[in-house]
């Protein structure tokens, strides 16, 4: 028993040591880490190459890039705001799980709202619309983007009503078919669309929808 | 139960840890990884538990008793193999049904797909039983892990080994390698995870003929550690 106990409280020791140092370098080099995992990012191979290597486990390697990718945005939300690599960690994930919806959307938003690359989150998008063709919500989402960042209304229209038109989709997708051609360069239908990303979308697409409707002087 | 109540314990644990990162995706995420960490578990199971099968046996000299019972030898091997099987697929499906609790639980929605997904596993995890079962017949069981792991490997390589044997490789190198591709287990036939995760269930076609190929396949690997086993002298 005595035994037992010493080899415990030594295992215990051990355990504590290595937490501690652990923690004394994330603290200390912090900096440093942070430099080191994004230059990872950079040497991340593409969704095919990872394909070959995941084994039949491609979609859970996905979900570890995407976990990766939403760690990244949240790290440069809060400090630079610079998220150059967002499109390079989204393009793994989709590449590795096609059918995975939410990666091309909120890749999409970033690079249109945050890098104000609206060209390429559509791009994106329409790769998502390509491996995904009966999903409302990609569709939707490249109306939204027409809408909000390109000012192209003929566009907006034409794919709010295609999304309109695909199997499952919510109840606004028809209303906002039918504003989009009506009210073409509303600020009330920006509005709209705005309020239904606050009602809709991940916690950083409402706070950009927040900041966006303040723009719009919506309180 | 230990490794029932392990991944129990780390699906909890990884359910609540990881759903405020994913941005909304917690239940893809969860599902994901525990589809992945129970026929990872399954099948590294499969592999080092049937590594030692035949040797425990000689080892400790209980293979003559059993033997000299009228017994045949194919039917020692195939109940070392149908015991193995069984007991790797019910800790598979015990793993499944641990992780459809834990996803109705945490998001009130039961994941009814993963459980056609979790069938298909079942049977790629009676191919890698059968496979260890086939060398552990006449390596050690170094050896036969070894080999197990490597069909594993191997049977998710397939397709990409005769891509790239089809490109530019000379006449000879491209026809072995043609035999070689439908040699091995094609190991992707039974991987229908991706499917489960977005709630989509397996088609009935495919889970038949996926059921037929591995019944097959096991039937062939069978055949040939019978094979073995009957040649074999024991000392």
């Amino acid at each position: 028993m005595a035994r037992i106990d010493r080899d415990l409280l030594t295992g215990l020791l051990l355990a504590s040591l290595f937490f501690w140092g652990a923690a004394r370098s994330e603290l200390l080099e912090r900096r440093k880490l942070t430099a080191i995992r994004e230059e990872e990012l950079l040497y991340y191979p593409s969704g095919y190459a990872v394909r070959g290597a995941a084994m039949g486990y491609e979609t859970a390697a996905a979900d570890l890039a995407w976990l990766r990718g939403i760690q990244y945005y949240g790290e440069h939300r809060l400090t630079d705001q610079k998220y150059d690599l967002i499109g390079h960690v989204m393009d793994i994930v989709t590449e590795l799980d096609p059918s995975f919806v939410q990666p091309y959307v909120f890749g999409a938003f970033v690079m249109a709202q945050e890098m104000k690359e609206t060209e390429r989150g559509l791009d994106l998008l329409e790769r998502g619309m390509r491996a995904n063709p009966t999903n409302w919500r990609l569709a939707f989402e490249v109306g939204f983007l027409h809408y909000v960042c390109r000012h192209d209304y003929v566009s907006a229209s034409r794919y709010f009503t295609w999304a309109s038109r695909m199997p499952d989709h919510e109840p606004y997708v028809e209303r906002f078919a039918a504003f989009a051609s009506q009210r073409a360069g509303n600020t009330g239908m920006a509005i709209l669309l705005w309020k239904q990303v606050l009602a809709t979308g991940n916690e950083y697409m409402q706070e950009v929808a927040k900041r966006e409707l303040q723009r719009l002087g919506v309180r | 139960m230990l490794v029932l109540g392990l991944f129990g314990f780390a699906l909890l644990i990884g359910s609540q840890a990881l759903a405020p990162l994913a941005l909304g995706e917690g239940q893809k995420v969860v599902i994901d990884f525990g589809l992945a960490g129970s026929m990872m578990l399954a099948t590294l199971l499969a592999v080092f538990l049937g590594s030692s099968l035949l040797h425990k046996e000689l080892e400790r000299r209980t293979i003559y008793s059993i033997l000299a019972k009228p017994i045949w030898r194919e039917e020692f091997l195939l109940g070392k193999f149908l015991g193995l099987w069984f007991t790797t697929a019910a800790l598979l499906l015990a793993m499944a049904g641990i992780l459809a609790l834990v996803v109705t639980v945490g998001y009130g929605e039961t994941p009814w797909a993963i459980f056609g997904a979790v069938g298909l596993s079942a049977v790629e995890l009676g191919i890698v039983t059968a496979v260890v079962v086939l060398f552990s017949s006449f390596t050690t069981p170094a050896l036969t892990a070894f080999f197990g792991i490597s069909a594993v490997v191997v049977g998710h390589f397939a397709e990409d080994l005769r891509y790239f044997a089809s490109h530019g490789a000379p006449v000879v190198v491209r026809w072995i390698t043609e035999s070689v591709y439908w040699a091995l287990p094609h190991l992707s036939v039974f991987n229908a995870r991706g499917l489960a995760v977005h709630g989509t269930a397996v088609e009935p076609e495919r889970m038949l003929f996926a059921t037929t190929y591995g019944g097959l396949y096991i039937i062939g690997l069978m055949v040939l550690a019978a094979a073995v086993f009957r040649r074999r002298e024991f000392r």
